[in-house]
């Protein structure tokens, strides 16, 4: 095995708190998330495994060692797993083209699914076909397809989730990139939570910011 | 490829920027001992990208010289990585694009570059052929781009995905290339095909009002047919361009970089977004920021 602190990057001698922030920084750079619909998906879930063993080893190590640690559990190593493959539950039409695509044939799944006549391509059609052309790496098509999905059925949670991730790359701040030189990787979300959290937190003490 | 893919100054260490110019300063050397000393003006941060990402990939030793410059014999220079192979593989590959621009311009340039693309095409011809002697493998990936383009801007179904490929593909074909392995091939396969849309779009995008006067093709000209010419033109290519640079930033992520990492996440972080927005909106908007 590797050595724990060479996967995080940081040095043996780095506190605690150094050792979770360069932990944080990883997890969030493979976060499965970023990878769901990139054929490097299984790599990114083995470098996310390294990572959570990694911290999960040194964690131990120093607990043993009496050294001070603050308990963060941080993303569980199961966390990492359940992105494998599209999960999905209920009936499909489309059963044996999404097995192919989670297979990696994607030719095949491509042909199969430009057979199916105009009349019968549903919503769960134009996901498989976003999926497929993304695995192809066109990601117009893809964005396009998706976003057909999404208005055909917007209460499914998979084509909603597709949707939604395609959004968050063609921002800026995707991917764990910042152009405007802020704080590493500040999205739009984290500003929303944050104002979210400040403005929960002085309503508790008694003051109302908005 | 046209020299987009650049560093972005202010936000390197000192030491960086100077192992960074190091390669750049090599890559010229190299193409002037190997090629000619006129080739030396075909020098690009594209290459200079594509070398230091490839030498930064390999366990291969990277030398570091003192010399001086050709074109300034005062000035003393350091020069990174002459002699090693992947700085070659970049000399080889400036010239062998350089050719297929040229003919490119040929093509379909005005006629002031056309008279101009003219005169020096034997030049560039006569280094292409030292170059694909070399590196046959290089001359097909690229033939093969310069090909297809012309293919698929005849094809009135072409969409933007579609007119993208050629240079996507070749360029995801010559990173597979530099890989030791074929887990390293999958990724660089995938950094390079988003990488090589994000330099065709950004290209789109600057030569757009240039295309449309002209009447060549451009894969934004269809958007503006359908949608019309607006201000959420900008916005598309932004979000366009943007998703080509976060997929190949994540294909990056995934390689094992051993040296220039600084250098590299520089240019993935800082220089291609900034270039983006320079090309997009113009330096002014944003002279707050990036003031120092």
């Amino acid at each position: 095995m590797k050595n724990p602190y060479e996967v995080l990057g940081v040095s043996e001698n780095a506190t605690d708190e150094e050792i979770k922030a360069a932990y944080k920084a990883l997890a969030k750079k493979y976060h499965p998330d970023n990878y769901v619909d990139s054929p490097l998906a299984d790599l990114a879930n083995e470098k996310m495994k390294e990572i959570n063993e990694a911290y999960d080893t040194i964690t131990d190590m120093r607990k043993k060692g009496g050294s001070a640690n603050s308990g963060y559990s941080g993303y569980s190593g199961g966390n990492s797993n359940s992105y494998t493959g599209y999960g999905y539950s209920g009936s499909s039409q489309f059963q044996n083209i999404r097995m192919m695509i989670n297979s990696g044939r994607i030719a095949e799944a491509e042909q199969a699914l430009n057979s199916i006549p105009q009349a019968q391509r549903n919503a769960e059609w134009y996901f498989l076909n976003g999926m497929v052309m993304m695995n192809k790496g066109w990601s117009e098509q893809a964005y396009s397809c998706f976003r057909q999905a999404y208005t055909m059925d917007p209460n499914n949670p998979e084509y909603r989730a597709a949707f939604n991730r395609m959004n968050s790359q063609r921002a800026y701040g995707a991917g764990g990139y910042d152009p405007r030189g802020g704080a590493a990787g500040c999205s739009c979300c984290d500003i929303c939570v944050g104002l979210w959290c400040a403005d929960t937190c002085c309503s508790c003490m008694g003051g109302n910011c908005c | 490829m046209f020299g987009y893919v650049q560093i972005e100054k202010s936000e390197l260490l000192v030491k960086e920027y100077e192992t960074y110019k190091s390669i750049y300063c090599a890559l010229c050397k190299t193409l002037g001992k190997e090629y000619s000393v006129f080739a030396r003006f075909i020098l690009s941060y594209d290459f200079t990208f594509f070398a230091a990402l490839s030498m930064g990939v390999h366990d291969q030793k990277v030398c570091f010289n003192k010399g001086r410059c050709t074109f300034n014999p005062l000035k003393k220079c350091v020069f990174c990585g002459t002699g090693n192979d992947n700085m070659k593989k970049a000399a080889a590959l400036s010239v062998i694009t350089a050719f297929y621009k040229l003919k490119d311009d040929i093509r379909d340039g005005r006629i002031g570059k056309k008279i101009r693309s003219y005169l020096v095409y034997p030049f560039f011809s006569r280094w292409r052929k030292k170059a694909a002697q070399k590196y046959p493998e290089y001359e097909e990936a690229v033939s093969a781009m310069s090909q297809m383009q012309e293919q698929v801007e005849e094809d009135q179904m072409c969409h933007i995905d579609m007119a993208a490929e050629p240079t996507a593909k070749m360029l995801a074909s010559v990173m597979e290339m530099q890989a030791k392995n074929e887990m390293e091939k999958r990724i660089f396969s995938e950094l390079g095909y988003h990488l090589g849309r994000w330099i065709y779009f950004i290209d789109a995008v600057d030569d757009l009002e240039k295309d449309k006067k002209d009447g060549n093709f451009n894969p934004f000209l269809k958007y503006i047919k359908d949608e019309g010419d607006n201000e959420n033109l900008k916005k598309y290519c932004n979000e366009v361009l943007n998703q080509s640079m976060c997929l190949s930033y994540n294909a990056y992520n995934l390689a094992d970089i051993k040296r220039f990492k600084g250098i590299l996440d520089n240019i993935y972080l800082k220089g291609l977004p900034f270039v983006q927005r320079k090309v997009l909106f113009g330096k002014g908007e944003f002279n707050d920021e990036e003031s120092l």
